[in-house]
């Protein structure tokens, strides 16, 4: 991310050269750390989640309602999403450029991401509860 | 130079990358694979979280979900969420070994792009015929 500073270049005004919060390595040191969870996490979920393909209701629940395949997909919808959140983050920075949508976009980006690794969790702890 | 001229000037100026002139090469290809699955992602997990809690309420609301895993759409929808997983994963092991400074040679990494590729495809068909062959 840049942030705005009081700086004045001879080519802008106070307030309009942008400068580096030195977020950026902590940033790619995250996006690697939750990537390299995701990688056994990734594949297991992928096996499970081409078993809902063509389910009934019943079979849904076979598949999901099971201890292993409910936690591991459990954890991979919220590290996913969160590691998702950071990098829909740098596609926004990437290609919005005025100031007041970006800043929108990026807060509808946290709160998506938090309503669907929440209403996932839900969704897999309902599935998986006793009967 | 007057202000608007400046802003005229800039807006003019091309942005880099020039989309329109590059020749397309397999590793751009695969570093915009990269950010198009992981956004893709992000939309297939919306899907998914919605099919997940039509089926954990039941009834009704597994009816009015189910087809984002059954029919022709679900079974594209689920078979494009796999093959995203992987394409991406493997993508991600590509960073990782970049990130040690590994393959970053002309050859090396025209061989990660190959293998993010092919081997994105191919993990999808092998799941699809495991558990094929599993139920
Ligand atoms: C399956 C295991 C996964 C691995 C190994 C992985 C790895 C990575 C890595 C290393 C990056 C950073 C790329 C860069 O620095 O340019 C990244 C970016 C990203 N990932 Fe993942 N990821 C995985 C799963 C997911 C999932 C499940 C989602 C969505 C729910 C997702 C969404 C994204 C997004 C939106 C970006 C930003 C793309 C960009 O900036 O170009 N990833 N991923
Ligand atoms: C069709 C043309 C292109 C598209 C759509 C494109 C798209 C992208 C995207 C989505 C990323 C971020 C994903 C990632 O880091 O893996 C990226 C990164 C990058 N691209 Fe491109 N690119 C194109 C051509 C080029 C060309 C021609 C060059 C250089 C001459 C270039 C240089 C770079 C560099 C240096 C990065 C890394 C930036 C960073 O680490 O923050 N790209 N590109």
């Amino acid at each position: 991310m840049t942030v705005t500073t009081k700086f004045k270049s001879g080519r802008t005004e106070p307030g309009e050269a942008y400068v580096s919060d030195h977020s950026g390595s902590p940033h790619a040191h995250f996006m690697r750390l939750t990537s390299y969870a995701l990688v056994p996490l990734g594949a297991l979920s992928a096996w499970w989640i081409l078993g809902l393909a063509g389910k009934t209701l019943d079979g849904v629940r076979a598949e999901i309602a099971r201890p292993i395949p409910a936690i591991v997909l459990l954890v991979f919808g919220v590290i996913g999403m969160v590691h998702a959140r950071r990098g829909m983050d740098d596609i926004i920075e990437d290609y919005v450029h005025d100031d007041a949508l970006k800043a929108q976009a990026l807060v509808a980006n946290l709160w998506a991401s938090r309503a669907i690794a929440a209403l996932w969790v839900v969704a897999i702890l309902l599935l998986a509860a006793p009967k | 130079m007057a202000d608007a001229d400046i802003d005229r000037l800039a807006a003019r100026r091309p942005l880099s990358p020039h989309l329109t002139i590059f020749k397309p090469i397999l590793t751009m290809m695969m570093s915009i694979a990269h950010r198009i699955t992981g956004a893709g992602l992000y939309v297939g997990m919306a899907f998914l979280t919605l099919f997940l809690l039509g089926a954990a309420i039941g009834g009704g609301a597994f009816s009015a979900v189910s087809w984002i895993a059954s029919g022709f759409i679900g079974n594209l929808i689920i078979l494009l969420i796999v093959w995203a997983i992987f394409h991406h994963l493997l993508g991600g092991v590509r960073h990782a070994l970049w990130d040690r400074g590994l393959y970053m040679d002309p050859r090396g990494r025209e061989l990660l792009a190959q293998g993010t590729l092919v081997g994105g495809i191919l993990l999808t068909v092998l799941v699809l015929i495991f558990k094929t062959l599993a139920s």
